[in-house]
């Protein structure tokens, strides 16, 4: 009776199921391993100074990554999302010293990334072009754009009100950017969840041509993707420039491969279709944990590279059905 | 069977899928410098046939002969080595390479000097060789792409053939042609006839075609084949079409099977569904027809009829250049799916993995699927899951869906229920007409008719049906009526009441255009049975 049992539960869980299972586990056991290596690593890793450190580096990444994990659930990829971070946390300083904008300036900071986001998404959806292309194109835009801007120089801003966004500490050792990323990742986890918005990403994710054979407006949802992805990251922008007190011409830089690999990581599948928006953040703690432990431990900045990448390779072969994994929308 | 002029000979070969044979013990010669035609309705076991001579199926059981020898090939390749080549429906040129690199594709170990450097001058004098020998008049030195659909066909036949002699000395090649002529424009049919004869000379051609009018022209010997039984040999000298026909379809019509007793009488029906100048270049031409309420309405024709290109642009999947559809009542409009499905229109398409469903996802999310922006979210967008699981309960219960419950990933299930839970994707919308593409292909025996009775009962309550299908006895057995198409135009509209169904070969008669219907079934005499 009892191998019986055990054999239909095994037969229950065939291999690709338990990849699955494996794949949602694994991050958070990651998480914890980490944890516990780099306290032993570094007594400076588990403090409170530290931690909030930590946090306030994390808030910029999850607020990125959260946006563009909608794109990549839909089965296409965002890599302008570091551009569009540059580019706003840029116009957002220059803003707010020739006007004094104060608070309002994280608004403009939202409305001129979803527009970033607009044109990538308008050319994606009508000039039928693959969103690596297009966005591999507006990333080199984008960022010129900044740097023309900027002049090559950080442009520092003055705005004690605007800053205190996301320095100020409403709750003791925890910036304020911090609870804006957290809140924001629990909204975007509800639209991911709740919404038809969040629905259609999973289907055109899953069956692009199933979805048209079902009347979905996948070209108007597709739009509104990286409209969301990069409102996100104009939010980002603005916060980062909030954080730090200037624009220079190095923000968001590290975005580009960051996001990628917090969202991979976390479990959302290149191929569309799986994962999810709550996934991401354990995505995200484990690069900034990586990046922050490295840093304490002294590895030199080239080797954290090295071990970052391994990560991110080593989290895919491991969780991924690479069989259904096919050619980059 | 096996006499001494055969090239290849077949014998007893059988393969098995599960529990249905695709093809049983068929045996058959074909003879040096001759053309073999093989014909049969689609499923007769005509490319499981070309499959195991080419090296990419094993036989369950029986032997193949090359010029006496038993012969195992393994996969195309060592079919290839052994003289078998095969021209697939497909063009398998690559078109941006030079047309001698074409040629002598994967034979390149053959022009291999100094240990890596390839010899391109031999190359292109062996490609030169084979397509003059071929009579072709081309710089083979030119991109692939360069030259038209014709010629290019022509560069393949002409490698697929001569490469093997040039290069492998083999004395009498095999040409295994799948469907050649599909894709060809009625004008360029001569030259592929002059191709045939070509091929003639050189080796030996099996020749699987649906132009039974084509197969009738070049061939020397013809086998026909239905439900994987080789059923006769036809001389070509004393056949017609019809008598082709005839032997291809005459399959004993169960009428219980189609639950055709419950078929409505629609005559009085209102329209639920009117399709009015639907034109697409290329697809299908000037289309109207009506589905009645309670209407069956099947859409029947040759592959290339534009059969299936117009239930894609009469559902708004593939915008139609011109014409409107109206569902029910309403206004006609240019077609538009996200439209069509507000005013009470579902679309079945044919490919059920990629199309018509996302297999990766349950049940539930597959039933929802087209029901989003209005029974499973809110005036605000919020998704309703309460609902979705609900009326995903409902439906797995109603079409007894087979299905632990509805958190079931769809790639687990069978066929049948795959289908049925397409059509509850549609049906959670009580809808007011269908169209359907092949909704019952890769479905077994009993599951597709728990879909006909399904589809009656539906009929019953009101809905209309535009039934598009490859399979003529489930065209016949549900149809109220059935519109014939050829080439993209509807030629011939069929009445088809429960007691005087027309037959298969009548159908059969109008798609392949011939205007009368009155021609006799093949005598006893004039075939070979085995």
């Amino acid at each position: 009776m009892t191998s019986k049992k055990s054999t239909t539960s095994t037969q229950l869980w065939p291999a690709t199921l338990l990849r699955a299972r494996i794949g949602m586990w694994l991050p958070l056991v990651v998480v914890c391993a980490l944890v516990i290596f780099f306290h032993m690593g570094s007594p400076a890793f588990l403090t409170l100074r530290n931690l909030s450190a930590v946090s306030g580096q994390a808030s910029t990444l999850l607020l990125a990554s959260t946006g563009a994990t909608f794109v990549i659930l839909m089965g296409s990829i965002d890599l302008s999302v570091g551009a569009i971070t540059l580019l706003v946390g840029a116009v957002t300083v220059m803003l707010l010293r020739a006007l004094g904008l104060g608070v309002s300036a994280l608004l403009v900071g939202i409305m001129l990334g979803a527009s970033f986001g607009m044109v990538n998404g308008l050319i994606f959806a009508f000039g039928a072009i693959p969103s690596f292309v297009v966005t591999l194109g507006s990333l080199s835009m984008y960022t010129g754009l900044a740097w023309q801007l900027l002049q090559g120089r950080a442009l520092s801003l003055n705005s004690p009100a605007f800053e205190n966004l996301a320095i100020g500490q409403s709750v003791p050792y925890f910036p304020n950017i911090a609870l804006f990323a957290l809140g924001a990742w629990l909204f975007m986890t509800f639209v991911c969840f709740k919404t038809r918005f969040g629905r259609y990403m999973y289907i055109i994710g899953g069956g692009e041509s199933v979805a048209r054979n079902a009347g979905i407006p996948v070209r108007r949802y597709k739009i509104f993707a990286f409209i969301l992805s990069g409102a996100m990251a104009g939010l980002a922008g603005a916060l980062a420039v909030a954080r730090l007190g200037a624009a220079g011409p190095t923000l968001g830089t590290d975005l580009l491969l960051n996001t990628l690999a917090a969202i991979v990581v976390g479990g959302t599948s290149l191929s569309g279709g799986v994962g999810g928006v709550q996934r991401t953040l354990i995505g995200v703690l484990i690069i900034t944990l990586l990046d922050n432990g490295l840093n304490l431990m002294d590895v030199n900045q080239y080797v954290q590279n090295v071990i970052k990448g391994a990560v991110v390779i080593a989290a895919v072969l491991i969780s991924q059905d690479r069989r259904k994994l096919t050619v980059m929308k | 069977m096996a006499d001494a002029d055969a090239v290849l000979t077949v014998h007893n070969v059988s393969k098995r899928y599960a529990d249905v044979f695709a093809v049983e013990s068929i045996s058959m010669a074909a003879p040096r410098n001759s053309v073999v035609g093989i014909v049969g309705e689609n499923g007769a076991g005509k490319s499981t046939l070309f499959n195991i001579m080419s090296g990419l199926v094993r036989p369950d059981t029986g032997r193949i002969e090359l010029n006496g020898r038993e012969i195992r090939p393994a996969n195309y390749r060592e079919a290839t080595l052994l003289g078998i080549s095969r021209v697939f429906q497909e063009q398998a040129l690559i078109p941006n390479i030079p047309v001698y690199e074409n040629i002598v594709l994967s034979y390149e170990d053959r022009f291999v000097r100094w240990g890596q450097l390839l010899d391109i001058g031999r190359m292109v004098e062996v490609a030169e060789r084979v397509v003059s020998a071929f009579g072709l008049d081309i710089d083979v030195r030119r991109r692939t792409s360069d030259y038209p659909f014709s010629i290019r066909q022509a560069i393949e036949i002409a490698r697929a053939c001569l490469v093997s002699q040039e290069l492998l000395g083999i004395q009498y090649p095999i040409v295994l042609l799948d469907e050649p002529t599909s894709a060809l424009g009625r004008g360029e049919e001569e030259a592929f006839f002059r191709l045939i004869a070509k091929i003639k000379q050189h080796g030996t051609v099996l020749f699987v075609s649906h132009r039974l009018s084509e197969v009738l022209a070049v061939s020397d010997i013809i086998y026909v084949l239905k439900d994987g039984h080789l059923i006769a040999t036809v001389d070509p000298a004393d056949a017609t079409e019809h008598v082709l026909h005839g032997l291809m379809v005459g399959r004993e019509r169960d009428a219980d099977y189609y639950h055709e007793a419950e078929q409505l009488d629609v005559s009085e029906a209102p329209p639920v569904f009117s399709v009015a100048g639907l034109c697409k270049t290329g697809e299908y031409q000037d289309v109207a027809l009506q589905v009645r309420r309670g209407e069956v309405l099947g859409i029947g024709g040759l592959l290339d009829s534009g059969k299936s290109a117009l239930g894609k642009g009469a559902s708004g999947v593939v915008a139609p250049d011109a014409g409107t559809v109206a569902v029910s009542g309403a206004r006609p409009i240019s077609p538009n799916l996200g439209h069509l499905v507000r005013r009470g229109l579902g679309y079945v398409p044919a490919e059920r993995h990629t199309e018509g469903m996302i297999v990766d996802f349950s049940v539930a999310w597959n039933i929802s699927l087209a029901s989003g922006a209005d029974l499973f979210s809110s005036r605000f967008g919020i998704w309703r899951r309460n609902r979705e699981a609900e009326v995903a309960k409902h439906y797995v219960e109603l079409l007894h869906i087979k299905a632990s419950d509805i958190a079931t990933v769809c790639s687990t299930l069978s066929g049948g229920n795959q289908q049925k839970v397409v059509l509850a994707k549609w049906l959670c919308r009580t809808p007011k007409v269908l169209i359907l593409d092949n909704p019952t292909r890769g479905v077994d025996a009993g599951a597709k008719e728990e879909l006909y009775r399904l589809i009656r009962e539906l009929t019953g309550s009101g809905l209309g049906v535009l039934l598009i299908t490859d399979d003529l006895l489930e065209l016949i057995g549900l149809s109220n009526r059935v519109v014939i198409m050829q080439h993209g135009r509807v030629t011939a509209v069929v009445d088809a009441p429960p007691g005087a169904k027309p037959t298969e070969r009548d159908l059969v008669a109008l798609m392949v255009g011939a205007n009368v219907t009155t021609e006799v079934s093949a005598s006893p005499n004039r075939r070979t049975l085995h």
